[in-house]
């Protein structure tokens, strides 16, 4: 573990203790009714042997008893709550943050990662982090609370038996350190190793298909096998030692109990009335050891939390927001886009993508970009997007800079359509409204029909309520198309990115996509990226510019060259 | 049959361990019974002016018990793991024979996922549900017959007992069987708007939609939050009723030795706390019960699928020709779906290379699928070679057809394991062979670790075109005759994939070659094209 992930452990720990007062205060609450409790029962057990009186003190420490552990249950069952109280707040935090982070990031600030692997940060790995938030910070608490309290009760009664028992409770540590040292650097290694294999195994399911259709399935169930074997193997070694430890704490127990039992032994012989004293330290040895035994149940969930940490903090750090005096609005209507001498490298060790690239189009117009892949295209939607800015030179619109411009207005005047468009999870109608959640039903009606959809709606059963994405109604790659130009026509933006529309569409799906683009392009700024060649053939007959960005790069070798 | 029963049977092959195991977990138990006992009646007649001297016995018992704990704690993980490595393997083997081996082909990754999910929430079976559940069972009856043969009536702190053993814990799994469907529901919820927000983040950002992404998330996070809360609502209130019923138990027992019999009730006392502290976990593991039962029937259910197309009883002998054949063949998914197609015939003779062309949902991949033996011909005949494929076995049609689809996975490993997979036994050169074929040997040798290059999990560290590459090279590895392609190029750029077919055509060289695709990107060499359209299949030109 890197020492930045233990310092976020830390952190985290931190603000979970203080969030944990209440139920830390439960806690010191039932070890103190379990005091009681057990001062009771000695009062009873010394009546039933006829070292104390009978009667009513027996009927009061009857009821004392009942009663205490009623509160005690009570407060049992409020520190349950109150602890799952402390996890959820915790997991609404991070999982806030977690998403929060990304969302600000854009895609531009993630590249390389998986959605999948980012969804697993912001669901599975902030459930992960319950148990810290939940269990393991009031239990640390109290392992050292709990019986400091109960030490105590003993010592003012009897300093000797108080004595063997707060011995016997600094022993624990120091016998678990002995044992465990050891076995807890590796045990935390092999919890890691767990979760590797649990990977793994993920992994073989997920790719199943693969394995079944190259005919090794029994070869990799072979393989599991001895994995699995493998790493039980190194687990138990570990666990050998480590239970070692739990063993320390029943040692310590029985020989408290023992000491305890012969340090009162002689003196009872001549004194009986010694007897409730006695039992009632007796009965606070297992109170004592409660607390101590419930910690090392919850290490588990420590360990859980440092095997997640990782992936918290390799998060990158949102930039800053502009600051707002800054910002400006521009006209939106008549856009004119500008790039001015724009360069931009992603990776230093590849060289830049972008060098001092000037264009301009201007409304009405249709600008083509085309290239091999890696030639930028998709650099120049990003950064006209602002998902990126460029390293040295401007990018416009109306003459004002891209970043200064209200991100509310920017986004407002942008309209895209990318390769392949996000379905959600939810209906037609939900999905076109994406675009603007406030529009009026006819104005959703319009885009629909507009984007050539009324086909498809009209022969659901369900019509525009029809659920999409997982499990609902599988689009075609040219319907799901039509859904993203159905977006943009409800958008509405003077400005209109299409990044390879058709990409992955069949030639004949493909014009047919293109006409409903044609229809969508009019009268707005058009920045078009594609490979396809009909898409190419089908812009030049609408009259568009093309700015070929390979001879570009070549025109500029020869530069240097000449 | 119950599933949770289903798994405890398929435990049978660790029975020995898991015996075993018990055995040192109901020792320990009663030496820890025998120790409280022991200790209680020393105690009793400490205080009544008895003996200074600790009993030897005291002691034997004492160091009995501490040894049996740890061997305890030793033998059940040890047999717990052995349990756990058996189940997820047993998954596996079933997956594979069953119909999610072809499912994963039509994408049901996640799904697949879930089920991972499910088999952890097995683990606790043995450890935190059988063996305190076996430890109370055999108490009650050991109990009775103990206190029967002191004081009949000290019988009452049965009561107590039952009802923290078995009446709550039941209480508890029916709760945590209502509460799974709701909180799993919820889960699904919240897993699907994450990954909504976050496969989406272009659209979000364009769409302005943050704000609304982040509430949807946090709608089903209330959601799940709230599901879990009634949980923890209902299952604290049951374990402080729990306690409250096991210390009236145990004041029942001092009350009643007030009437008579002191040391004997200060035995029972000892005794007693040992007992509930074993029985008081069971409403929890009623809880995990609850939450175990519908995991286990779904893992049973995925794991014992049958097979979408069983293998023969009498397997045919492999036909030594390698030409396909499909004649007059029909198919359809469902009764009450529409024909893929009907009537259909395609040859693919031996070393010929075809590319079939279609628009998505055609029906293309079906072709794909039956001749992998995923699903059967509803009518009509595939023969390879001579044979008719309805009587080989599939695994051994699958080592004669090396498919590569848009699926085909790369597993988070080393690059060598990830080529093995299409011939274990591959020697250095001939793994070499296969990347030089695939034009990826370059890459590979560039990197520091050369073929123990560890690949992230989707092979995440080589780029689209590189991953596709390589699963081509894995593909080339196995010796098989006939190379099926479905898609392989999805998800790539023009120009990656017009590269990946131009090595497609030198390295593929001598084998029967199946190309399935929507379009082609001009550079294939073929020897026929067929366009599938509306269930026809139709030559096409170049």
């Amino acid at each position: 573990m890197s020492a930045e992930t233990k310092a976020w452990v830390r952190a985290e720990q931190k603000r979970g203790q203080s969030a944990a007062r209440v139920p830390i205060l439960l806690g010191m609450a039932q070890v103190g009714l379990g005091i009681g409790q057990a001062w009771c029962a000695a009062y009873l057990l010394a009546a039933v042997l006829h070292l104390a009186p009978r009667g009513l003190m027996a009927v009061l420490h009857a009821a004392g008893f009942i009663g205490f552990a009623a509160l005690r249950a009570v407060a049992g069952m409020q520190a349950e709550r109150q602890g799952f109280e402390r996890g959820a707040a915790a997991r609404r935090r991070l999982r806030n943050s977690v998403l929060s982070t990304i969302l600000a990031l854009g895609p531009a600030g993630l590249r390389g990662k998986h959605s999948a692997e980012l969804a697993a940060t912001a669901v599975d790995r902030v459930e992960a982090m319950e148990g810290l938030h939940a269990r393991w910070i009031p239990a640390t608490a109290l392992a050292i609370l709990g019986p400091a309290l109960v030490g105590l009760v003993a010592l003012a009664l009897d300093w000797r038996a108080g004595v063997v028992l707060l011995a016997a409770g600094l022993l624990v540590p120091f016998a678990m350190a002995v044992a465990g040292i050891g076995a807890g650097v590796a045990a935390k290694r092999q919890f890691i190793a767990l979760t590797r294999l649990q990977t793994r195994f993920l992994d073989r399911i997920r790719g199943i298909s693969t394995i079944v259709l190259a005919g090794r399935a029994a070869d990799e169930a072979r393989a599991l096998a001895a994995a699995a074997h493998e790493l039980r193997q190194r687990t138990m070694r570990v666990l050998r030692v480590a239970f070692l430890s739990s063993t320390a704490l029943d040692l310590a127990a029985a020989a408290a109990l023992v000491v305890i039992v012969v340090r009162f032994a002689g003196p009872l012989r001549h004194d009986p009335a010694l007897a409730p004293t006695a039992l009632f330290i007796l009965l606070l040895v297992p109170e004592f050891f409660a607390p101590l035994r419930n910690f090392s149940a919850v290490y588990a969930d420590r360990m859980a939390a440092e095997a997640v940490a990782d992936a918290f903090c390799a998060l990158p750090v949102p930039p800053a927001p502009v600051p707002a005096a800054d910002i400006r609005s521009v006209a939106a209507h008549g856009l004119t886009l500008a790039f001015e001498d724009v360069s931009f490298t992603w990776d230093t060790a590849r060289g830049p993508v972008l060098e001092h690239l000037s264009f301009r189009a201007v409304s009405g117009e249709i600008l083509l970009l085309t290239g091999a892949s890696g030639a930028g295209k998709s650099t120049i939607m990003d950064l006209i997007l602002g998902f990126i800015t460029p390293d040295s030179g401007r990018v416009t619109i109306n003459s004002v800079d891209l970043p200064v411009l209200v991100p509310a207005a920017r986004t407002k005047m942008l309209g895209w359509i990318g390769q392949k468009p996000m379905i959600f999870a939810g209906t037609i109608e939900e999905n076109i409204r994406f675009a603007r959640p406030e529009a009026a039903d006819e104005d959703v009606a319009e885009a629909i029909r507009n984007a050539q959809l009324s086909a498809l709606v009209d022969s659901l059963p369900e019509g525009i309520k029809t659920p999409l994405g997982e499990g609902g109604f599988g689009l075609s790659g040219g319907q799901a198309q039509r859904i993203a130009i159905a977006r943009a026509f409800l958008k509405d933006a003077p400005l209109l990115l299409l990044d390879e529309p058709t990409a992955h569409l069949d030639p004949a799906v493909e014009r047919d996509v293109l006409e409903s683009i044609k229809r969508l392009a009019s009268g707005r700024t058009v920045i078009m990226a594609t490979h396809s060649a009909i898409a190419v053939e089908f812009a030049r007959n609408s009259g568009a510019k093309r700015l070929d960005l390979d001879s570009l790069r070549h025109a500029r070798h020869r530069e240097v060259l000449a | 049959m119950n599933p949770v029963s289903r798994i405890f049977l398929l435990w049978g092959r660790q029975a020995g361990w898991m015996i075993f195991g018990a055995v040192l977990f109901l020792a320990a138990l009663a030496a820890g019974l025998a120790l409280m006992g022991a200790s209680g009646r020393y105690i009793a007649f400490a205080l009544l002016g008895g003996g200074v001297l600790v009993p030897a016995v005291l002691q034997y018992i004492g160091a009995a018990r501490v040894v049996l704990r740890y061997l305890e704690r030793v033998f059940t993980h040890e047999a717990m793991f052995r349990a756990l490595a058996g189940l997820r393997i047993w998954l596996f083997t079933g997956l594979a024979r069953s119909a999610a081996g072809g499912l994963g082909y039509r994408r049901a990754g996640d799904a697949l996922a879930r089920l991972v999910n499910d088999v952890d929430a097995l683990d606790g079976l043995f450890l935190r549900i059988f063996l305190p559940l076996l430890g109370a069972v055999l108490l009650a009856p050991v109990l009775a017959v103990l206190l029967w043969r002191e004081q009949p009536w000290a019988l009452a702190v049965l009561l107590p007992f039952g009802f923290v053993a078995f009446y709550l814990p039941a209480l508890a799994a029916r709760a945590a069987g209502r509460n799974g469907a709701r909180a799993g529901l919820a889960m699904s919820g919240l897993r699907s708007a994450a990954l909504d927000a976050l496969s989406g983040l272009r659209e979000v950002k364009i769409y302005a939609a943050e704000g609304r992404m982040l509430a949807a998330v946090q709608a089903r996070e209330a959601s799940y939050l709230a599901a879990q809360r009634e949980l923890v609502k209902q299952t604290s209130a049951l374990n402080a009723r729990a306690f409250l019923v096991a210390q009236a138990g145990l004041l029942l027992a001092m009350l009643a030795g007030l009437a008579g019999a002191p040391v004997f009730t200060v035995i029972t006392v000892f005794v007693l706390i040992t007992v509930f502290e074993t029985v008081l976990g069971l409403p929890r593991a009623g809880v995990l019960y609850g939450q175990a039962r519908a995991a286990a029937a779904r893992v049973v259910e995925a794991a014992t699928a049958l097979p979408a197309v069983a293998d023969p009883p009498a397997p045919a002998p492999m036909p030594a020709g390698n030409s396909v054949a499909f004649e007059h063949v029909s198919f359809r998914y469902a009764d009450n779906l529409p024909f893929v197609f009907e009537n259909l015939s395609l040859q693919l003779p031996a070393g010929s290379r075809t590319a079939i062309l279609g628009p998505s949902g055609a029906g293309k991949s079906t072709i794909a699928a039956l001749l992998l033996k995923l699903v059967s011909p509803l009518s009509g005949q595939i023969r390879l070679g001579a044979a008719d494929l309805a009587t080989l076995p599939s695994e051994a049609v699958r080592h004669r057809i090396a498919y590569l689809g848009q699926t085909t996975h790369l597993f988070a490993d080393t690059i060598r394991n990830n080529l093995r997979l299409g011939d274990p036994t591959a020697s250095e050169e001939k793994l070499w062979a296969a990347l030089e074929a695939a034009q990826l040997a370059q890459t590979v040798m560039g990197l520091p670790e050369g073929l123990d290059t560890w690949l992230g999990e989707g092979g995440q560290n080589l780029s689209g075109g590189q991953g596709r590459r390589l699963a081509l090279a894995r593909t080339l590895l196995c010796e098989a005759p006939i190379l099926l392609l479905d898609e392989p190029c999805a998800g790539l750029d023009a120009d990656t994939e017009s590269e990946f077919m131009k090595v497609l055509n030198t390295a593929t060289q001598g084998r029967t070659v199946v190309l399935i695709a929507h379009r082609l990107t001009g550079v294939e060499q073929l020897d026929r094209i067929w366009r599938l359209a509306g269930g026809v299949l139709m030559p096409a030109a170049g």
